[in-house]
């Protein structure tokens, strides 16, 4: 009994800091402004948080604390309802108790006029008449202790009706046994013909995408698949041959410079067309790669990034430089970068050109699709299988003959040439480039879609540039706290699948074996 | 060729230094064709050192290796694979997260021809050769047993047939010459038997000749032509099975000095045995 009274009084300890740290920083009334927003759907009673969204927050902080603390006893205890009940009224009652002293001083400071914004920025006086329930001091409290006292009773009722059915192994098992049944591989495989309609169905979806959403979509789908462009380029180097380029954002840069100096009326006038720009772009930055590989060749892990690292830190430094102001403008950039023209196609079939963002948009999927095909064929290849190789084991793969030095450099030439063409499409989009847009951050994003995605992966590649580019915008809600969500997101993701969202899957490539007397003839010499 | 050479594979006079530590001294083989030759010695022989030496791990401080009296030291590991050596490993290496076949693909990379640029173009030369390499290596597969396993990730595989599809892709590259670091530690006796049936009938079917490494007496004095047996770095003797098995330095080394009258005792049962038989 005793031990049950100190450990479930930590819990409500540590529920109670939750409570009061969020209150703090002003999350809970965040979150319950989202809540709020979702139940009454969208209609939200202007700038004034409904009392119950508050103590609904508050209660499901405190009913995932006593759920975690239920599950964590040990088995006897578990199947004793008493104990669960002793713990979680005193939970409720801890964690209760703090939050309620935190807001007797809040209160106390707004009766008396006082702004505690001199001290805690997040809390105005209409965020403390939230907190407060919109009531007086004395209601406050009470209402906390009711919410918490129900947070804590349901997870207790819960997690003991979890026990009793088993329910949550059972749903488990029941879902896994209908993955079993609904293979998609397996249908795909047996009937080619559904393939061929879903992917028709996919790309018919994707071309109808930018005629239906709004402009600000649009330009979220723009940088994302930009990034997706830049992972599959990384995807290459990092996922499958295994070599950690932490500079990347350095041939993301090349290709934009090049792409910017050849169709922008200053410095050079040239404005040279859009397709051939972009083509010697991705040539530029292969060239780029491939100067950088050549001395790396032999470097492995950890060197590699550094080096790297250094390079694109070199690069960020020149274009920003003096030195090379006259070419690329210094801090300022390059203004006025060309766009492609609209072909009349478009005015012909929709009896008006389409809108400059759609048409581009149309164009940064179509470049999309050619490097995603390039990447499909080079992954399921020779070449693809023999980067693999190297990063399972390089010593081995060597053994095996695969040269891995010019392996490496290819990877990283065709890597850098994708990213060029990134770059150019990016800098094209924007019609400037300047260097500030390729700050290490770059890079560590690219490197984040390829990890979450699932290394070496492609859809998984997509994926991740989704979570990275896309799931920032979709937390827009959250506002200040939407990159403190999203880093959470990012490290609960990575615990529990570290292998990324959408791991790499083996093709089957077996065909029937032939007789020994063909291997015979085979293997001579 | 104007003249079949008489060796697949000549070591002559190899010396290898660790810092003062000499490794292996001044050893020296002839590997006929289509032989089975075994090197064997007590742990820290240098057998594995040697064998890296042939197989272009290290490279040799002193004497030379030839193969079909070609010198091939100094050679990266990768155009020694492509002139046709290929070994397997003592601790297995096998590329983990790739299926059995694309580790048996990995092991044709020296008879491949197309590049990159036909992979994205899909030409003609890259579809045939693709679909040839996938035929071999599941001809591979089904040679050494592992055909039903031909799908799976190789890690999956238990410890036998993972040794098993080590030497199906060190076949991959047509090798002359195929070198076999202990193919059967760790094995229970029926694996083992298993393995040397394989190992009898690549020479026998394929005409690839084999140096092993191995500790398993049975297995050596079993399939080898010849037995090359180290000690401390050097060379203590050569010779068929029986001869190795009556040599007093090789017991020596194994057992310690002073153990004649047990050596006798045993070769005098040995010998009733065979009369009975």
């Amino acid at each position: 009994m005793k031990t049950i009274l100190t450990k479930s009084s930590k819990f409500g300890v540590v529920a109670g800091i939750i409570l009061i740290f969020s209150e703090m920083i002003n999350l809970s009334s965040t979150l319950a402004e989202i809540l709020e927003k979702l139940f009454t759907g969208g209609i939200a009673t202007k700038d004034v948080i409904i009392p119950f969204y508050m103590g609904l927050v508050t209660g499901l902080i405190v009913f995932f604390t006593t759920f975690a603390f239920l599950k964590k006893q040990k088995s006897d205890r578990k199947n004793s309802f008493l104990h669960g009940l002793a713990a979680a009224i005193i939970i409720s009652l801890v964690s209760g108790s703090l939050i309620s002293v935190l807001n007797i001083i809040l209160g106390s400071y707004l009766e008396k006029g006082k702004d505690v914004r001199v001290y805690l920025e997040a809390l105005s006086p209409d965020v403390i008449r939230a907190f407060l329930f919109q009531t007086d001091v004395r209601h406050a409290v009470m209402n906390y202790f009711l919410s918490t006292f129900l947070g804590s009773m349901t997870a207790l009722i819960l997690f003991w009706l979890s026990q009793k059915t088993n329910q949550p192994a059972k749903t488990i098992r029941g879902l896994a046994r209908l993955k079993e049944k609904i293979q998609v591989g397996r249908i795909f495989e047996r009937y080619p013909a559904v393939k061929t309609i879903s992917i028709l169905l996919v790309i018919i979806a994707i071309l109808t995408l930018p005629l239906i959403v709004n402009a600000y979509t649009i330009s979220v789908l723009g940088i994302v698949l930009i990034y997706a462009i830049m992972g599959l380029g990384l995807n290459l180097i990092v996922g499958l041959s295994g070599q950690l380029v932490f500079g990347y954002v350095a041939f993301f840069a090349l290709g934009a410079y090049t792409f910017g100096l050849l169709t922008a009326p200053k410095p050079f006038g040239i404005e040279m067309n859009f397709w051939l720009a972009l083509l010697i772009s991705l040539v530029v930055a292969g060239i780029g790669g491939f100067l950088i590989g050549l001395p790396i060749m032999n470097l492995r892990g950890d060197y590699l990034a550094i080096v790297t690292l250094g390079f694109a830190e070199i690069v960020r430094i020149l274009i920003n430089s003096n030195l090379m102001a006259d070419y690329t403008g210094g801090p300022q950039g390059i203004k006025n970068i060309g766009q492609p023209i609209q072909p009349s196609i478009f005015e012909r079939y929709f009896g008006k050109p389409l809108e400059d963002n759609v048409w581009f948009l149309y164009l940064i999927i179509f470049v999309f699709l050619l490097i995603l095909y390039a990447a499909f064929r080079l992954q399921y290849s020779r070449t693809g299988r023999s980067w693999e190789a190297m990063r399972e084991d390089e010593t081995v793969a060597q053994a095996c003959g695969v040269t891995t030095s010019s392996y490496k450099v290819l990877a990283i030439v065709i890597g850098a040439a994708i990213a060029g063409a990134a770059g150019a499409l990016y800098a094209s989009r924007n019609t400037y480039t300047g260097p500030s847009e390729y700050a290490f951050m770059v890079s560590v994003n690219a490197l984040a879609v390829v990890v979450v995605g699932g290394m070496g992966s492609i859809p998984g590649t997509l994926l991740g540039a989704f979570i990275i580019k896309g799931l920032p915008e979709l937390l827009r809600d959250l506002e200040n706290y939407r990159m403190v969500v999203f880093g959470a997101l990012l490290i609960v993701m990575m615990i529990i699948r570290p292998e990324g969202i959408w791991p790499v899957k083996r093709r089957k490539l077996s065909v029937a074996p032939e007789s020994i007397e063909v291997l015979k003839e085979d293997l001579k010499p | 060729m104007t003249k079949k050479p008489s060796y697949v594979l000549e070591a002559e006079n190899i010396t290898i230094n660790f810092g003062g530590l000499t490794a292996v001294n001044d050893v020296s083989l002839q590997v006929p064709f289509e032989s089975i030759i075994s090197i064997i010695g007590p742990n820290g022989a240098g057998k594995t050192t040697f064998f890296n030496c042939i197989s272009g791990f290290y490279a040799c401080d002193k004497g030379t290796v030839f193969f079909q009296e070609r010198p091939i030291n100094g050679i990266p590991t990768d155009e020694i694979a492509n002139l046709g050596i290929s070994r397997t490993y003592q601790n297995i290496r096998l590329f983990t997260n790739m299926s059995v076949i694309e580790n048996v693909l990995i092991g044709q990379q020296p008879r491949l021809r197309s590049t990159c640029i036909d992979t994205i173009f899909q030409t003609y030369r890259n579809r045939r050769e693709e679909k040839q390499s996938i035929q071999k290596a599941c001809n591979l597969l089904d040679f050494v047993g592992l055909g039903a396993y031909a799908d799976d990730v190789a890690n999956n595989l238990p410890y036998g047939a993972q040794r098993r599809l080590e030497i199906a892709r060190a076949l991959g590259n047509n090798p002359h010459l195929l070198l076999l670091d202990e193919p059967c530690a760790g094995m229970n006796p029926h694996e083992t038997s298993a393995m040397i049936e394989l190992i009898n009938t690549l020479r026998s079917q394929l005409k690839i000749t084999i140096v092993l490494i191995e500790h398993d007496m049975k297995v050596v004095m079993n399939i080898s032509d010849s037995i090359l047996v180290l000690d401390h770095g050097e060379k203590i003797a050569q010779g068929t099975p029986d001869e190795i098995q009556s040599n007093q330095k090789v017991i020596e080394a194994y057992l310690g000095s002073g153990t004649e009258n047990l050596v006798e005792k045993y070769s005098k049962r040995k010998a009733d045995k065979r009369k009975l038989d």
